[in-house]
């Protein structure tokens, strides 16, 4: 049994009144990695996570209505003209942030989805690039136990993954099936769940995927590595405090602006960590809402701006054989041979991804999508052991329209709701007519029926811009804000393009990374004192 | 209809074995064990009996394995304020939301039937229905809310409530909470032993 495996190693805790180095405000892929660095690097550190510390194999049943519980329900309005779905298709909560409910897929962004900008004049380069990043994907690809293909055949040469790919499902077997007759190069994708045992550092053994397939709906096994499994005891066997179900509403500044205290609600009472220094790392939403909430670090007025969300366009089908698409690793089967096609109208790229679907995600899609109903739902339903889709994850430009503010509605804590407005552009809509027209082909060639395409964006990205300019970005390269002397921010929000790759594995590489420009400039400091 | 198309009875047999792993086991039993919803507490009693005749329309349940209180759990879901994350910005909070729709179905039934949405015949209320989905409906109260959107999260909440049942899943072959020993037979036409197979391919076989 994994509590037998993995006895959860004993706490510290911090008094409220102690002054701590540093306060880290959520605990995904932002905040889980850096509190682990910082916490080796002997750092007093203090976690405040605002939703609760589950014991997977405990807690997490293989049955979508009771994972609900993983995803962040707290009411978001969603505006534009693409109005965004939040909660189960982007937003997570608890310890492990939306690592708990990632599909576990890793792709390294490449070289070029950096400098946007400099290669097609639109959009916005990042101040760092690939090359800062590597030696971090390098190092979270082999903590992680990812599993994937070596070589790798698309973007820069690099070292194997530490694992061998997963099994291909079903649905990956159609995508491969359907590409190999249009001469579409396709490999097994790199998957953050393990191909076999692995021994994780500060936690014990994780075992290997079970191939059950719910990775979007919480890992029971520890087979994927979602936070709670991975930096989160690596941290804690280091000395940091995680301390869950603890909301943050504001912080206490000095005469220069400096935060000298983090103010949250544990229980409903309202509590005061002091602290030298802050990590925000709640995500694309809840970062700016915090900040605009509290009027912090917004001289440029940018907090809130350039909100971005993937093209994530899906395409389903329903075969003659069995497919049976809750089994196995989702995204088994990538292909980035449209990462810069050659017939390109657009600016940027995508990449093509075999899904699997748990049965209630796929019919919320048929009823939200298709609009199916009476006796024409169930017939559609009855196929669903036949379906397997294909998925796009594709760049998206920053636009003005496009940004989170308060709205005027309260929530139950009294804080005013987020509005997000969101509009696909020229160049999503381009680029997502491409894809479609090119899986739509694929489907063909794989024998699919039924096929329908569900428009959807994936992921929440930008708001906090990172930029070498204070006047028109919230954070410079190393992820501290200019505006307060104390205070860091490292999530998707601080992405100023959005990459035409999943995000997890590059906040993860932000987050060590900002881990570490930090106690390199603050090692400075003390030598010079 | 379902009940040909995959085995009565295994998904409720799975539930009680090893197979399935004690989290999810209660997570499923409690569902299967909640009690049709006698007084909503939610709506009032006008638009509880209409929700009931919409519900018929939208997922018909006559002769399928799954007795769905869809009224009653959604009435649930209302009352306990239980959200998803999100909504159209456009659209009004749920309550309100509900309240407009149902009265504007009704608007919509007696414009162009002259009649109650009850009353109404199954095909004129899908009449009625398909005006909303398709956003031309007529009734005072769509110049406040847009019809098409109410109708898309009205099914999708009866949906996301339908799916959620256990026999539900059941009819169409689903048994993926039975993998407390996880999946080995991954691949395309591949089945585990437990995995139930369509009733025509047993009987194809046999």
């Amino acid at each position: 049994m994994t509590h037998a495996l993995h006895p959860a190693p004993a706490m510290r805790h911090y008094p409220p009144g102690e002054t701590v180095d540093a306060v880290v405000i959520g605990t995904g892929a932002g905040g889980a990695p850096l509190l682990a660095r910082l916490a080796a690097a002997g750092l007093s550190v203090v976690a405040l996570e605002a939703g609760r510390h589950w014991s997977p194999e405990r807690d997490f049943a293989t049955d979508e209505t009771e994972q609900n519980k993983l995803y962040w329900t707290d009411e978001r309005l969603s505006g534009g003209e693409d109005p965004l779905a939040f909660g189960k298709n982007n937003s997570g909560i608890g310890v492990g942030g939306s690592t708990l409910h990632y599909t576990a897929y890793t792709p390294r962004a490449q070289p070029d989805d950096f400098r946007l900008c400099s290669d097609f004049g639109v959009g916005a380069d990042w101040p760092i690039g690939y090359a800062e990043l590597a030696p971090y994907y390098d190092e979270l690809e082999l903590f992680l136990g990812v599993s994937g293909p070596s070589p790798y055949p698309w973007g820069p040469a690099r070292g194997a993954y530490p694992l061998p790919p997963l099994s291909l499902n079903a649905p990956a077997q159609l995508m491969a099936r359907g590409c190999e007759s249009l001469g579409i190069r396709t490999s097994p994708a790199a998957n953050a769940a393990l191909a076999a045992p692995y021994y994780q550092e500060g936690f014990g053994w994780r075992p290997a995927c079970t191939n059950r397939g719910f990775c979007q709906a919480g890992c029971s096994t520890g087979a994927k590595a979602s936070m709670d499994v991975t930096f989160i005891p690596l941290g804690i066997g280091a000395g940091a405090e995680i301390r869950p179900e603890c909301f943050v509403t504001s912080f206490e500044r000095d005469t220069a602006g400096t935060i000298v205290g983090v103010v949250y609600v544990e229980n409903g009472a309202e509590q005061r960590q002091r602290c030298r220094h802050v990590f925000l790392c709640a995500g694309a939403v809840e970062t700016p809402r915090l900040l605009l909430i509290n009027d912090l670090a917004n001289a440029s007025g940018q907090v809130g701006c350039n909100f971005m969300a993937h093209t994530g366009l899906q395409l389903w089908g329903q075969f003659e054989e069995m497919v049976r698409p809750n089994k196995g690793i989702p995204g088994g089967l990538i292909s980035e041979d449209t990462h810069r096609p050659a017939d390109a109208d657009f600016a940027g790229g995508y990449l093509l991804q075999s899904i699997g679907v748990m049965p209630l995600t796929y019919a919320g899609q048929v009823a939200r999508g298709l609009g199916l109903w009476g006796e024409a739902l169930h017939a559609h339903m009855a196929g669903y052991n036949h379906t397997a889709g294909i998925n796009i994850l594709g760049d998206c430009l920053p636009a003005n329209d496009n940004e989170l503010v308060l709205s005027d509605e309260l929530d139950a804590r009294g804080l005013p709701k987020p509005l997000i407005r969101f509009t696909n552009g020229d160049n999503e809509h381009r680029m997502t007519a491409h894809a479609e027209r090119i899986m739509r082909r694929i489907w063909d060639a794989a024998g699919a029926g039924e096929v329908w395409a569900f428009p959807r964006n994936a992921h929440t990205i930008g708001t906090c811009r990172m930029g070498a300019d204070p006047s028109k970005a919230v954070v410079d390269a190393d992820c501290r804000a200019f505006d307060v002397p104390n205070l860091s921010i490292c999530d998707n929000s601080v992405f100023p393009s959005a990459l035409a790759a999943n995000p997890a594995l590059t906040i993860m590489a932000l987050s060590l990374r900002t881990a570490d420009r930090f106690l390199q400039t603050r090692g400075k400091a003390e030598s010079a004192l | 209809m379902d009940a040909a198309a995959y085995p009565l009875g295994t998904v409720l047999k799975l539930i009680d074995s090893d197979l399935v792993t004690p989290p999810t086991r209660r997570a499923l039993k409690a569902r299967l064990q909640l009690p049709q919803v006698e007084a909503p507490r939610f709506f009032d009693d006008q638009a509880y009996a209409m929700l009931g005749a919409v519900c018929a329309r939208l997922i018909p349940q006559r002769e399928r394995r799954a007795a769905v209180d869809l009224p009653g759990l959604l009435d649930a879901r209302l009352a306990d304020g239980d959200g998803d994350g999100w909504r159209y910005a456009t659209m009004p909070r749920g309550a309100v939301m509900h309240e407009y729709g149902l009265m504007g179905l009704e608007q919509t039934a007696e414009a162009t039937f002259g009649s109650s949405f009850v009353r109404l015949s199954g095909d004129a209320q899908d009449a009625v229905l398909r005006a909303v989905q398709s956003g031309g409906a007529v009734g005072a109260v769509w110049s406040l809310m847009e019809p098409a959107r109410y109708f898309e999260e009205l099914l999708a909440q009866l949906v996301d409530i339908y799916y959620a049942q256990p026999l539900a899943l059941e009819s169409i072959g689903y048994a993926g909470m039975a993998d407390a020993r996880g999946w080995q037979a991954i691949g395309l036409d591949q089945r585990d032993a437990h995995e139930p197979a369509p009733l025509a391919a047993l009987e194809g076989a046999a």
